[in-house]
C-alpha cells in the first residue's frame, strides 16, 4: 500500500437557492455531502450513493441530477436548487408539494424531497402527457414503501395546472 | 377534493419540504465521520491486518480493529431475550462468519477521509468453506421444537392430518421456493452518537429505541438512564431497523474516545450484508379435501434459513392454519442454518412467503376439484380459530372476498387457462389470495398534558416510518376531544418520553391508541369533566386553576401481565397474541389481481389489483390506504422481481445494490383499488383497530402467480417469475 494521497482543496462557488455560497473543496466530495454535512441542507437525502435511488436529486442550472455522483467541485460557477428552496420564504408550498399531500403520495417521506425535485423537472421537461409518461420519467426516483400512484396523481395534477 | 386534502397525513408538510430530521440528518458541532471496512471472505478468520495506510490518510482520527470484551460486552439476540439484530458482535474476535462482517471502523475529519481510509485497510484472512443455502451440503438443518423448546414455537398439530390426507378424495402435494429478499428501506443504516457528559444521545432510525438504549447500555456496562435515543422518523424499517444493530456500540466508543460526536452512514452495498433480511424458505404444502374443495387436512411442512450464530425462529403455519376452516392441520417446521448474518423479519416476514406456498396450493386444489376459486375459498371460511377452537375477535374475510370479487369484476372471468386474450394479443389472466395476519398487541404508556392554551400534548410509545401512526394517534386525540388536528402534538420514538417499546408486527396502532384512549378518558377525569363529548380544552384546564393538567396511563394486551410493563422498560420483546383468553385475533385480506402477459416477449404486466381489508376500525383512512398501496407494491415486487442471490464464490450477496436488487419502479405499478371492511374489533381494545401494514402484503405474491396460471396454465412455483420462465 502507498501512502495517503495529499488532495488540495479547490476553492469553489456556486448558488444555492438564491445564496452564493464560496468554499475549498476535497474535489472527491460529493454535492450531496457538501449540501447536507457542510451546509446543512439535509432535505436531500443519501439513500445508496451510487446514483441508483434518486433520493438526493436536486437541480443544477435547472436540470435533474443526482447530487451524489457529481463533485461538489463540479457545480463551480452554476446554480443548485434544492428541496429546502422549493416553498416560498414565506412558507407557501409549492403547488406540486401541496398535490403530494393531496395524493398522500408519501409515506416515510424519506425519497420524497427527491420525488418533488425531481416531479418539478418531469413538469419542466413536458413529460405529464400522459399517466403512462409520467410513471416513465418518475422512475429514477426509487420508493421502498410504494407510493408511486399518489406520486404521479401529485405530479398529474400540478403539471396540468400549467405551472 | 381529495380524502388527503381533507385530512392529511399530519407529518407530510414537513416530509415535503425536507424539514423532517431522520436520524443521520444531524450534524452537531464538531461531527466526525466514521465509515467500516469489511470482512471479503465467506467465512474464516482474520490473520494480519494492516492499517497503517488506513491511519496515514489526511484527516484520520482512530483506526479501530478490535474492542476488548471488557469494553464492549457482546449483546444477546433480540429473540433470545435481548435486544439486538443477531448476537455476533464485530471487531472483538478475529473470527469472521459471513463475508461484509466488519473488520474496521476507521473515524475521520470528513466523510470523504474516511470512506478512503476504510478502503485501505488490508486484511489477509485464512479461509473456510461456508454454506449459503438451503440445500448446501454444511447447511445444518434443525428440527426447530428441538433447537427452540417453548411452547410458542411447538409445530403445530390438531386433530390426525397425515391419516386425514391419507384418506382424502383429492389431494394436492406440491413444493414452493421462496428466495432471500432484502428490506432495502430508502434510509440507510446509520447514526450519530454524541456524548454529553456521562450521557450518549443516539440518533438513529430505528424501529426499537427502547432496545438500543437498554442494548448499547448492557453493551458499555452504563446506566440505561444515561442513553437517549431519538428517533422521531425512520425512512423505512420494514422489520430491518428492529433491534440493536451491530455498529451502534463501537460508534458509540469511538466517539467517547475521540470526544466528538460521530456520523455513521453504512453504505448501501454493506447494508445487504450487514442488515437482516428475509431468509430464503422450501414449503411443502400437502392439502386434503373432499369432491366439492372442501378442505379435510393440510400438511404444511417449511425449511427456514437461519444463521450459524443465531436461531431465527420460523412461524409460517401461525397464520395459514387459521386461513381456513382445516379440522386437521399439522405444521413440521425445520431450521437451516447457513454462513450469513442473522436473517430476520421483514414485512409479512413468515406470511408472505406461507401464503404464496398456501395459497397457490388451493388455487391448484380449486383446479383440480373444476370450482371457482373464490367460491372455494368462501367454501372453506370459518368463525372458529381451528387451532384452539376459540372464536375469532372479528373475521370478516369472507366480505372481502366477496366486495373484492364485486369491484373487480370476476364474475366475467372465464375459468380455463389461456382462454383470456386482450386486443392486443396479450394473455389477461385473473387471480385470488387472501391472507391473515397475528393481531398483536404490546404495552404501552401514554402521557397526554393539556394547556390553558387548548394544546394538548401526547407522548407514548411509538415509531413512525411512514406507516402513520403520528397521524392515527393525533386524530384519535383530535377526535375524541373534539379539537382541530392542530393544536395536537405527538412525541414518539424517543426514550425520553416513553419506553419505545419495539414497533412492528402490524401491532403499533393497537398497541399506541388504547393506550392514549385511556390517558384521555384519565385527563377527562382529572379535568372533571365527561367520559366522553366535545371539550373546550383550554376552558377546562383554565378552569382547574393551572398551566396544565397531566395525565398517564398504561395499557397491557388481553390477558397480559403487568410484568410486562417491566419488560418493555428493560427494551425487551413484550407482545402478546394472536391467541387471548377466550378469543384469537387476526387481520384479513382479499387481493385480486390482474396480469397481461405480453404475446412476444412474455413480460408480465400487471394493470389492477383490488384488495379489501379487515383490520378492524381504520384509525387513519389516507395513511392506511396507503399502507395497503405499499402492501401490494412489496407483493407484485417479490412476485416479480425481487431475490437476494447468493454469491457462490466470495460468500455473502451476489446483487448488492440498488441497480442489482431490483424493487418495483413507478412505471412497474398500475391501478390500486383499495377498500377497507372498517368494522371495530370488538374484543381486541376499545378502539376497535388490529394491525394493518403487513396483511396488506400477505396474499399479494399468490394472487399474481395464480393470475399467471390463468393466463397461461404454468404453474409457477418458485418466485419471482421472470420472462425466462414464460417463454
Amino acid at each position: 500500500m502507498g501512502g495517503a494521497t495529499i488532495v488540495p482543496a479547490v476553492e469553489t462557488s456556486f448558488t444555492v437557492n438564491g445564496q452564493t455560497v464560496h468554499m475549498a473543496l476535497d474535489p472527491r466530495e460529493s454535492l450531496l455531502d457538501v449540501l447536507r454535512e457542510r451546509l446543512g441542507l439535509t432535505g436531500t437525502k443519501k439513500g445508496c450513493d451510487q446514483g441508483q435511488c434518486g433520493a438526493c436529486t436536486v437541480h443544477l442550472d435547472g436540470r435533474r441530477i443526482v447530487a451524489c455522483l457529481m463533485p461538489a467541485v463540479q457545480a463551480n460557477g452554476r446554480a443548485v436548487a434544492t428541496i429546502e428552496g422549493v416553498a416560498s420564504p414565506d412558507g407557501v408550498l409549492h403547488p406540486l408539494q401541496e398535490a403530494f399531500i393531496e395524493h398522500d403520495a408519501l409515506q416515510c417521506g424519506y425519497c420524497t424531497p427527491g420525488q418533488v425535485m425531481s416531479g418539478l423537472a418531469c413538469i419542466a421537461e413536458g413529460h405529464v402527457g400522459s399517466d403512462a409518461e409520467i410513471r416513465e420519467y418518475m422512475s429514477g426516483n426509487l420508493c421502498r414503501c410504494g407510493a408511486y400512484a399518489g406520486i404521479v396523481a401529485a405530479v398529474r395534477q400540478a403539471g396540468r395546472s400549467g405551472i | 377534493m381529495t380524502a388527503a386534502a381533507a385530512r392529511p397525513r399530519v407529518d407530510a408538510r414537513a416530509k415535503v419540504t425536507g424539514a423532517a430530521r431522520y436520524g443521520t440528518d444531524r450534524t452537531p458541532e464538531g461531527l466526525a465521520y466514521a465509515a467500516m471496512a469489511v470482512a471479503t471472505v465467506g467465512k474464516g478468520r482474520v490473520v494480519e491486518i494492516d492499517t497503517a495506510a488506513a491511519a496515514a490518510v489526511a484527516g484520520v482520527r482512530l483506526v479501530l480493529t478490535r474492542f476488548e470484551a471488557s469494553e464492549l460486552k457482546p449483546p444477546v439476540y433480540i429473540m433470545a431475550g435481548g435486544h439486538a439484530v443477531q448476537s455476533l458482535q464485530p471487531l472483538l474476535s478475529d473470527h469472521i462468519a459471513y463475508r461484509g462482517q466488519p473488520i474496521a471502523l476507521v473515524v475521520a475529519d470528513t466523510p470523504v477521509a474516511a470512506t478512503e481510509a476504510a478502503n485501505r485497510v488490508c486484511a489477509r484472512y485464512e479461509a473456510a468453506p461456508f454454506a449459503l443455502e438451503l440445500d448446501d451440503e454444511d447447511a445444518e438443518k434443525l428440527r426447530q421444537p428441538e433447537a427452540l423448546p417453548v411452547p410458542a414455537l411447538a409445530d403445530i398439530a390438531v386433530g390426525d392430518a397425515e391419516a386425514v390426507f391419507a384418506g382424502s378424495e383429492v389431494r394436492v402435494d406440491e413444493v414452493y421456493d421462496h428466495p432471500k429478499q432484502a428490506a432495502t428501506p430508502m434510509e440507510l443504516l446509520g447514526c450519530v452518537v454524541e456524548w454529553r457528559g456521562d450521557t450518549v444521545v443516539v440518533h438513529e432510525g430505528t424501529q426499537n429505541a427502547g432496545a438500543l438504549r437498554n442494548g448499547l447500555a448492557l453493551q458499555l456496562g452504563i446506566d440505561p438512564a444515561d442513553v437517549e435515543v431519538i428517533s422521531p422518523y425512520l425512512g423505512g424499517g420494514f422489520g430491518q431497523k428492529n433491534s440493536l444493530q451491530p455498529h451502534l456500540g463501537p460508534v458509540a466508543l469511538a466517539a467517547r474516545r475521540l470526544g466528538r460526536p460521530v456520523k455513521f452512514v453504512m453504505t448501501r452495498p454493506q447494508t445487504f450484508h450487514q442488515g437482516s433480511f428475509r431468509p430464503a424458505s422450501r414449503h411443502r404444502v400437502r392439502l386434503g379435501a373432499d369432491g366439492n374443495g372442501r378442505l379435510t387436512a393440510a400438511i404444511y411442512e417449511v425449511d427456514q434459513e437461519t444463521s450459524r450464530h443465531d436461531l431465527f425462529p420460523a412461524m409460517y403455519t401461525e397464520a395459514m392454519s387459521r386461513l381456513y376452516g382445516v379440522p386437521n392441520f399439522s405444521g413440521p417446521t425445520r431450521l437451516v442454518r447457513v454462513d450469513t448474518q442473522t436473517p430476520g423479519y421483514m414485512r409479512a416476514p413468515f406470511e408472505s412467503p406461507a401464503s404464496f406456498a398456501f395459497e397457490s396450493a388451493v388455487d391448484e386444489l380449486a383446479y383440480a376439484v373444476g370450482r371457482d376459486p373464490v367460491a372455494l375459498r368462501l367454501a372453506n371460511d370459518t368463525g372458529t380459530d381451528p387451532i384452539t377452537g376459540q372464536p375469532f375477535s372479528s373475521r370478516h374475510v369472507a366480505e372481502c372476498l366477496r366486495r373484492g370479487a364485486e369491484r373487480f369484476g370476476w364474475a366475467a372471468r372465464d375459468p380455463a387457462p389461456g382462454s383470456m386474450r386482450a386486443d392486443d394479443g396479450s394473455l389477461i389472466g385473473w387471480g385470488v389470495a387472501i391472507g391473515a395476519y397475528p393481531a398483536c398487541v404490546a404495552p404501552a404508556i401514554a402521557h397526554v398534558r393539556a394547556g390553558a392554551d387548548g394544546r394538548v400534548v401526547v407522548a407514548v410509545d411509538g415509531h413512525e416510518m411512514g406507516q402513520g401512526i403520528r397521524s392515527a394517534i393525533t386524530f384519535l386525540v383530535a377526535d375524541d376531544l373534539g379539537i382541530a388536528v392542530d393544536r395536537v402534538t405527538v412525541d414518539i420514538g424517543d426514550t425520553r418520553v416513553a419506553p419505545q417499546h419495539l414497533t412492528a408486527g402490524s401491532w403499533g396502532t393497537a398497541s399506541a391508541l388504547p393506550a392514549v384512549h385511556a390517558a384521555l378518558r384519565e385527563l377527562r377525569a382529572r379535568l372533571g369533566v365527561a367520559e366522553t363529548g366535545m371539550l373546550d380544552v383550554g376552558a377546562a384546564v383554565a378552569a382547574a386553576g393551572q398551566p396544565t393538567v397531566e395525565a398517564e396511563a398504561a395499557t397491557l394486551g388481553p390477558g397480559q401481565p403487568p410484568e410486562m410493563l417491566d419488560r418493555s422498560r428493560a427494551g425487551k420483546v413484550a407482545f402478546t397474541g394472536p391467541v387471548y383468553p377466550g378469543f384469537t385475533s387476526f387481520s384479513f385480506v382479499a387481493h385480486f389481481v390482474e396480469v397481461r402477459i405480453e404475446a412476444t416477449t412474455r413480460r408480465v404486466r400487471v394493470p389492477r389489483v383490488v384488495s379489501v381489508v379487515d383490520c378492524g376500525r381504520v384509525a387513519s383512512a389516507v395513511t392506511a390506504a396507503s399502507q395497503v398501496r405499499g402492501g401490494v407494491v412489496w407483493g407484485l415486487g417479490a412476485a416479480l422481481r425481487e431475490a437476494s442471490e447468493p454469491e457462490r464464490r466470495y460468500g455473502g450477496f451476489f446483487n448488492a445494490t440498488m441497480e442489482e436488487y431490483v424493487i418495483s419502479v413507478n412505471a412497474d405499478i398500475g391501478e390500486i383499488e383499495v377498500d377497507f371492511i372498517d368494522e371495530p374489533d370488538p374484543l381486541l381494545n376499545p378502539v376497535g383497530v388490529k394491525g394493518l401494514g403487513e396483511v396488506a402484503l400477505v396474499g399479494v405474491v399468490p394472487a399474481v402467480t395464480n393470475a399467471v396460471f390463468h393466463a397461461t396454465g404454468q404453474r409457477l412455483r418458485r418466485v419471482p417469475i421472470t420472462i425466462a420462465d414464460l417463454l
